[in-house]
């Protein structure tokens, strides 16, 4: 067939124009298409570091998986009104506040600490948060990222019985969450944080010391700068205080050029580990809902580059 | 008989489509610097990657929006990338097309030159001319450019409460030394 094919001129010069056609644009090497495929190949030899999973190192009450970026000091200042339930004599809650004020220092890319003092129960707490895995893609792929936070906090209420042969150690109380954050897309980020909270001392005879909370949070971008958030602490049954609620928050991020703030509605007065996990009385079917907002300022201690 | 000329004849044209001079670089310096009246934002990165085509006097330039390192603080850089430039969907800039010049890259010497194509910032092109300085010295060419890119060019919205803070127009400057592939 092919024989046949070939000798016929006219077939002839039609494949040699169809070669000859192929070969010049052969010939236009595509530089656009040429630097494309070597970037391909760059990003595929590189580690890319999934960035911005939270707007912010809190997510609502408790941490998120974002750290404070190295020397820079950040200035937190947390609010929390009184229930709404109070009602109009309250003006709704808003008469009655409770704070927390803190710093949180980035020491390196994975490690942060920070100290803070809360106006409920007179509390000064201080945390670590260290970054174990960073969700990448890229040369190592890394489905999630994951931290560790330990933070300690003390009450300094003076002794309810003086009287008493009294411990510091009695003021003391401690926390340990595991965080492990997934950005699923530009949009939407959840995180899971099992948590044990360490009492020293606890109200009744009957209660377990180790408190023991598995938390669930998210966000949802709805708009490039406001992303809505949640954030859900459960008690196991069996390791928790008795009467105590867990801890439901809603929020707002919003993002106003270089700052973020928060604004929300929780069930929980309290801003440290031990008082909105494990110490938590508020009943959002009661009308116990408060509003607060976190504020933050940060300050650079790095030599700005030129 | 035939069917063996045909085939010479492609391997000979073949061959003649190799004779390409191309110029070639990934390591090239792109810095932008926004003037506001209340804040100063430098950026650079040094992943720029050129392609130039000496005979055909055709280009081409792209740099990868999260390479730029610089900025006031990291979070400004994390909405640098997250809220102005949405680098996660559009992650590169690009710029490519034709000198428009009669110049003879293939002779050492310093040209002067405008560079005419498209260019890609935020997914949205803008058809540019920009002018260039090109040296050409035994097989490296050295190309420089100083120009200026709009934000509201390419659809980069400016909030009203970083109006003083973020200028409209950002000033871009690239240096790059290109080897002969």
């Amino acid at each position: 067939m092919s024989l046949r094919f070939f000798s016929e001129k006219r077939n002839y010069f039609l494949i040699l124009f169809c070669c000859v056609a192929g070969v010049s644009r052969a010939q236009d090497i595509d530089l656009d298409k040429m630097l494309e495929e070597e970037q391909k190949k760059e990003t595929q030899d590189k580690i890319h570091y999934t960035i911005a999973t939270f707007k912010t190192t809190r997510l609502i009450n408790g941490q998120s998986i974002e750290n404070t970026a190295p020397g820079i000091l950040d200035l937190k200042i947390q609010h929390r009104f009184g229930q709404l339930n109070a009602g109009l004599y309250e003006l709704f809650g808003l008469d009655n506040a409770s704070m927390r004020w803190g710093f949180d220092y980035g020491i390196s890319p994975r490690l942060t600490v920070g100290f803070g003092r809360s106006t409920y129960q007179k509390q000064y707490d201080g945390f670590f948060k260290y970054k174990i895995l960073r969700q990448s893609t890229g040369k190592t792929n890394m489905p999630v990222s994951m931290s560790l936070v330990g933070s300690a906090m003390v009450q300094t209420l003076k002794w309810t019985d003086p009287a008493r042969e009294n411990y510091f150690s009695s003021r003391l109380y401690y926390a340990y969450q595991l965080l492990v954050a997934r950005k699923f897309s530009e949009n939407t980020s959840l995180q899971l944080m099992p948590t044990v909270v360490h009492h020293n001392l606890v109200p009744l005879a009957s209660d377990p010391n180790d408190i023991i909370a598995i938390g669930v949070g998210g966000r949802q971008k709805i708009t490039k700068r406001v992303s809505v958030n949640f954030e859900y602490y459960y008690q196991l049954p069996q390791f928790k205080l008795s009467n105590t609620t867990n801890s439901l928050s809603f929020g707002f991020d919003i993002e106003t050029g270089g700052h973020v703030f928060q604004l929300h509605v929780t069930n929980s007065p309290g801003m440290t580990e031990r008082t909105f996990i494990s110490e938590n009385f508020g009943r959002w079917d009661k009308g116990d809902i408060l509003f607060g907002f976190n504020i933050s300022r940060v300050f650079s201690f790095k030599k700005r580059r030129k | 008989m035939r069917f063996i000329l045909l085939i010479v004849v492609m391997i000979l044209l073949q061959g003649y489509s190799i004779r390409q001079t191309i110029y070639t670089t990934n390591t090239g310096t792109i810095h932008f610097s926004s003037e506001a009246p209340m804040e100063l934002i430098n950026a650079t990165s040094k992943e720029l990657k050129g392609a130039i085509d000496a005979d055909k006097k055709t280009f081409a330039f792209r740099v990868r929006i999260n390479s730029f390192e610089g900025f006031n603080s990291p979070l400004q850089k994390e909405h640098f990338n997250e809220n102005y430039m949405e680098t996660e969907k559009l992650p590169e800039a690009l710029f490519s097309g034709k000198i428009i010049e009669d110049v003879n890259l293939s002779v050492n010497g310093s040209y002067s030159i405008r560079a005419k194509g498209v260019l890609i910032i935020h997914g949205v092109s803008q058809e540019r001319i920009i002018k260039s300085e090109v040296e050409v010295k035994n097989g490296t060419m050295k190309v420089k450019s100083k120009f200026t890119v709009l934000l509201s060019d390419h659809n980069i919205p400016i909030p009203r409460v970083v109006k003083e803070k973020l200028a409209n127009e950002i000033k871009v400057e690239i240096k790059a030394e290109l080897l002969q592939k």
